[in-house]
């Protein structure tokens, strides 16, 4: 078994001034203080990063990122799979300590966005989208979940209002955690009147740009017990699948079967269903993505999964809280960090130290997406 | 960034302004696809027969674009639509001669191409009247 002994993120927030180094080096201090782990500690470190390289003028974060947090002499990779470069990397990381390779791993992510106008960061984004069939078509990121959810609202019943309902629930959960940049409440009207950015898409049915970075450190349990840490939480499983980049060469794109084989991997791996489980952060980049997670993962039926945030099961007092934290759209999306960010806030449900607790929590999913759905991980986390 | 648009895209471009464009549809399970696949993405297959590609399909969806990059500029707002021949092969292309709002999704729409600055090309959708 693999378990957590720390994890912690900066806020996620718009910060110009800063760099994906002080970001990542910042989450770690405070994973190394609250697990009484030295940096000497970390046989390896795995670096979530999607865009360092274009907006930064930044590659090679995995050694850079390393020697910023004191682990210079530790093996050190950067993780890139889009937007799911921080999930990926802390797949790799439960990977390095069950086969024996490592005792502690730091496994994270990191982006900053800010730093560039909208335009290019558009662009950068649009890097996980196929460059030919797509970019060079004037397709956007968020023109590509636009067309996905102007297809789902003509295959099933629902509206744009059911999708607004899943931005106004998400903003919601944001107001009380402090570490996210959204914290305010929108309505559904207020929703509905935001400008459009890719119809029927309008800007509060996206996530905002952001900086920011999470990190989780990982040990085994025979290092655990050895140093005598305490790392309540375990991860009980994870699965990772990938699909066609572009959205043409999809055979529905009302569906992410992605999504579908990692969770079927995950609760697999860790011998559970989905009704074993308590509480999910999600990868609701945009609103229909949160829908097209909730059937994938298997709590919804197709065509069912705008029902979660209008009927309120999927609110924080719901029967299956989703995305307690905000979720991307109310926490934010610094992309390479997010997937770590998901494990973080899980940790602290399952040690009953979340701003937004939910009561009981006992098994925990994390769900992180790159691109449209080409890269998805899923992790379960349990204990606390 | 600027990078050259890929020689097979080219030729794809080229053979739609002509009327000759083909897909491949795999030999083993009748998936379909476009350059430059060298498998099929379904099976594995290497074996593929080659279709004509029909002057027009069915809008299978589309979007108004407000927030673009460097490279549309100025242009917003446009409509990226999604269109499907045959019932198995979808292209990604920009619709002309309509508005996102006087379409809808099943309809029917010819297939051409635009060239642009740079030697880029899109590929153009227009309603059939």
């Amino acid at each position: 078994m693999v378990s957590i002994a720390s994890a912690a993120s900066t806020a996620y927030d718009t910060r110009p001034d800063t760099t994906s180094r002080e970001l990542f080096a910042e989450a770690a201090a405070e994973a190394f203080a609250d697990a009484a782990l030295d940096p000497p500690d970390v046989d390896i470190v795995y670096a979530g990063n999607f865009m360092g390289d274009l907006l930064e003028d930044q590659g090679h974060m995995g050694a850079l990122v390393a020697d910023h947090v004191g682990c210079r002499e530790a093996a050190s990779v950067r993780v890139e799979s889009a937007c799911a470069s921080g999930g990926a990397a802390v797949r790799e990381a439960v990977h390095a300590i069950e086969a024996g390779a490592a005792d502690v791993a730091l496994a994270g992510g990191v982006e900053v966005m800010s730093i560039a106008d909208i335009e290019h960061v558009t662009d950068a984004l649009a890097n996980a989208a196929d460059e030919v069939y797509e970019n060079e078509q004037g397709l956007t990121f968020p023109g590509i979940y636009a067309l996905m959810a102007r297809r789902y609202l003509h295959e099933f019943d629902a509206t744009r209002e059911d999708l607004a309902a899943v931005s106004v629930k998400n903003h919601a959960n944001a107001v009380d955690n402090p570490l996210a940049q959204f914290r305010k409440e929108l309505s559904v009207e207020e929703v509905l009147a935001s400008k459009p950015i890719a119809t029927p898409l309008v800007l509060y049915d996206a996530c905002p740009i952001s900086d920011g970075a999470s990190v989780v450190l990982l040990v085994s349990d025979e290092f655990a017990a050895e140093r005598g840490l305490d790392a309540s939480v375990s991860v009980l499983g994870t699965g990772q699948s990938s699909d066609a980049v572009a959205l043409q060469d999809r055979a529905s794109i009302t569906r992410t079967p992605a999504a579908e084989r990692a969770a079927r991997e995950a609760y697999a791996d860790a011998g559970i269903t989905p009704d074993d489980v308590d509480v999910l952060e999600v990868h609701d980049c945009f609103t229909i993505a949160e829908v097209l997670a909730l059937e994938a993962l298997g709590f919804y039926d197709r065509g069912e999964g705008v029902r979660g945030a209008v009927e309120g099961e999927t609110a924080l007092g719901g029967d299956l809280p989703v995305n307690p934290s905000g979720g991307l759209l109310g926490k934010g999306h610094p992309v390479g960090a997010t997937g770590a960010g998901q494990v973080v806030e899980l940790t602290k449900q399952l040690r009953g130290e979340h701003p937004n607790q939910v009561a009981g929590a006992d098994v925990a999913l994390a769900h992180n997406v790159g691109g449209s759905g080409a890269s998805t991980t899923v992790t379960i986390l349990g204990g606390g | 960034m600027t990078v050259p648009v890929p020689a097979w895209f080219d030729d794809l471009t080229d053979a739609i302004d002509t009327e000759e464009a083909e897909y491949r549809v795999c030999s083993a399970c009748d998936a379909a696809v476009l350059p430059p696949r060298q498998c099929c993405p379904e099976c594995g297959d290497t074996a593929f027969d080659t279709h004509p590609l029909p002057d027009r399909g069915t809008l299978r969806s589309f979007t108004e674009i407000y927030v673009t990059i460097p490279a549309f500029h100025g242009e917003t707002p446009y409509t990226v639509a999604l269109v499907e021949f045959d019932g198995r092969l979808t292209l990604t292309g920009q619709l002309r001669g309509a508005s996102a709002e006087e379409v809808a999704i099943g309809d029917d729409v010819t297939v051409g191409t635009e060239r642009r600055d740079e030697g880029a090309r899109l590929v153009a959708f227009r309603p059939v009247a």
